[in-house]
């Protein structure tokens, strides 16, 4: 069902993939957050899974997650917001960004069959590479969820093509750090796109450190099928909610985020 | 399910593995690479050898305990890792680590720290190969071991506060990784024990077994034959791995770790990860973690700053499923008291960390938890230096 939104909504043309932390800032508002996020032209959302130990997160990522477990957000919690997301932005693919000892605590099959159930598209764990992927991505196979691997700049060609394998598309980390930090220019983050989408022959996604509609235009334009877009709108979440008589200013405030890095206005 | 979790790469049976994000697989393989390649050549273990001697103090006596072990009712011998240089047993991993990232081309070090001992260590050894240190630690750490914190930087580290998460060593590590994504070209992550990613645990004990190779043929030599119980304190379990591993072949010997119980093991405030954790995934491995219901990882406790960790070394959770080796708990107030006899009978200050294994030693015969007339050897992996001021303050009469 879910995979099938994945593809549906590929073949409509390349998505611009907010990132959001359920949970963040308030379990309430995440909902509205992901509502509002594909009412401005979302395309996918990437759904993140607030984790104590978020050691691949740079800054930004990170306070969203606190903001998250301070508010009471855990795994169980984040099942019953996943399934109210897709509920309210039916159609649209929902990646998960998962640490894997939420998912290995849980048991790998009990985990992919709840966030199936719930609506997931696909899954990522960031911390379970290449080798250690076998059971989960069987486990995933089983719920009938995608699974999603990650590559970056250092990645060699053949293990890309290995990773690829069986992955419903591969998430390339532009630069070589945690989430949100850039080092060097763009130019060869492109090139590394272009490379990545000519050897693998699932779609290319690309995340860290894109913040503009210029960046995303660019990385559909070198062969990215989707762009993910993360700290930036972590970022913008802290600073525009500090109680809850901001909800009104950051739904608009996100809104209009969003907006920009949709269209070419 | 167990053995469908066995993990690929590095497991020591259905623990360990190399559960780190992609970005970190070429560090993490050109280490393995330097492992397998530089380490076991003879150029390589001269230059370790001569520098173990001649900076780190190598080799350590064995001592005997005689009025310590009338208290214990147990013939106790003490492995004299407190006399290393620095006061602990880091040295010897730090030691090893520095001097393959030379080899590697990597000129800059990063290291995590809780107490500041590892810290300490990997800055002194980054100022003796000229090369540059930066030091992660908790900015509530760096708020209980100031002096740590001024010993580093006068080594010419820097320090980095980490305000993230609970501003401990767990999240010192956390912060570690980060930096080594971004910078692995230039940079050696010198992680301070035998957990993380593959290679680390084997990188680590293999440095740290020295330990146990002089003891055994220390024994050997001045008491004949083999101990009958190996005692070692276990936060993230190099010193216990260091001195276990030449014995762990020997079935007659039995292998002891001990953890910290903290506030006690029902309080919930310890950190006994074996004895009372559940398997979980954390900083790289597999292996036995504090974390609730949900897979969050839980804020251990202990008097002791060097055991305070949520997770062990993956090789520690194996011995003890095997059931090669077993492992309990002494809690702080154990261990205090232990410290408290040790320099009393004695004249030997110990850390707060073997203090743990000290207090196992003296509990254990009464309470059956070693046969009477067992000869024990204790790793005594650091000196109490470190720990006066903490222990002053608590002002306790002796």
């Amino acid at each position: 069902m879910s995979l099938a939104a994945l593809r549906a909504s590929l073949r409509r043309g390349p998505a611009v993939s907010p990132f959001l932390m359920l949970g963040d800032p308030t379990p309430d508002l995440s909902v509205e957050l992901a509502r509002t996020a594909v009412e401005a032209g979302a395309g996918m959302l990437e759904i993140g899974f607030p984790y104590s130990d978020p050691a691949a997160d740079g800054p930004a990522i990170q306070a969203a997650t606190g903001r998250a477990l301070a508010g009471g957000t855990s795994t169980q919690r984040g099942f019953e917001l996943l399934r109210r997301i897709a509920e309210s932005c039916s159609g649209i693919p929902l990646n998960l960004l998962v640490y894997g000892n939420l998912v290995h605590r849980i048991g790998y099959d009990r985990f992919a069959d709840t966030v199936t159930q719930a609506g997931a598209s696909t899954l990522l764990a960031p911390d379970i590479p290449l080798e250690e992927a076998a059971p989960l991505r069987r486990a995933c196979r089983r719920a009938g969820l995608g699974h999603v691997e990650l590559a970056g700049p250092l990645t060699p060609g053949p293990r890309l093509q290995r990773l690829a394998r069986g992955s419903s598309f591969v998430y390339l980390a532009g630069f070589q750090g945690v989430t949100g930090v850039r080092h060097g220019g763009f130019a060869a983050v492109l090139r590394r796109v272009t490379e990545v989408a000519e050897s693998a022959d699932v779609p290319v996604c690309l995340g860290f450190g894109i913040s503009s509609r210029d960046q995303i235009v660019r990385a559909f334009g070198a062969g990215a099928r989707i762009a993910v877009v993360g700290s930036h709108l972590a970022r913008a979440v802290g600073t525009l909610y500090g109680a809850p008589a901001d909800a009104e200013r950051l739904v608009a405030g996100y809104r209009s985020a969003v907006l920009r890095l949709t269209s070419n206005r | 399910m167990k053995s469908s979790l066995r993990p690929r790469r590095g497991a020591f049976g259905s623990f360990g593995g190399r559960f780190a994000p992609e970005l970190l697989t070429p560090a993490l393989e050109e280490l393995e690479t330097a492992r397998r390649e530089i380490v076991p050549t003879k150029a390589f273990r001269d230059e370790l050898d001569r520098e173990a001697r001649a900076w780190v103090g190598r080799p350590t006596p064995l001592t005997s305990a005689p009025r310590f072990s009338a208290r214990a009712g147990l013939e106790t011998v003490f492995k004299r890792e407190d006399l290393l240089h620095g006061g602990a047993h880091k040295a010897n991993n730090v030691l090893g680590q520095a001097l393959l990232a030379r080899h590697m081309g990597k000129s800059r070090l990063i290291a995590e720290t809780g107490a500041g001992q590892h810290g300490t260590a990997t800055a002194m050894i980054a100022a003796r190969f000229g090369m540059q240190a930066v030091i992660y630690m908790g900015e509530k750490d760096m708020e209980r071991q100031a002096p740590n914190v001024k010993r580093m930087e006068l080594c010419g580290a820097e320090v980095i506060p980490v305000t993230a998460g609970a501003r401990t060593l767990k999240d010192a590590i956390n912060e570690a990784l980060r930096d080594w994504t971004a910078s692995l070209s230039t940079t050696h992550y010198l992680l301070g024990t035998a957990a993380g990613p593959h290679p680390f645990p084997r990188l680590v004990r293999d440095f740290q077994a020295v330990i146990g190779r002089e003891a055994k043929r220390q024994w050997r030599r001045e008491f004949g034959g083999l101990p009958d119980v190996v005692v070692a304190c276990v936060g993230g379990g190099s010193n216990a791995i260091g001195i276990f591993h030449a014995f762990v072949p020997e079935q007659s010997v039995r292998l002891v770790g001990v953890e910290p119980g903290g506030a006690g093991l029902d309080s919930g405030r310890h950190g006994a990860t074996l004895v009372r954790g559940t398997p979980g995934l954390l900083h790289g491995a597999r292996t036995m973690i504090l974390q609730d219901d949900e897979g969050q990882i839980l804020e251990p406790h202990s008097i002791s700053a060097g055991l305070d960790y949520p997770g062990v070394g993956p090789e520690h959770a194996h011995l003890q499923e095997t059931g090669r080796a077993s492992y309990v708990a002494a809690t702080d107030e154990e261990a205090l008291a232990a410290f408290e006899v040790l320099s009393a009978t004695e004249g030997i200050v110990p850390a707060f960390e073997p203090s743990h294994a000290l207090a196992f030693v003296l509990r254990a015969r009464e309470s059956g938890e070693l046969p009477a007339g067992s000869r024990v050897l204790l790793n005594l992996c650091g000196r109490g230096d470190k720990d006066l001021e903490t222990y002053f303050a608590l002002g306790r009469s002796s």
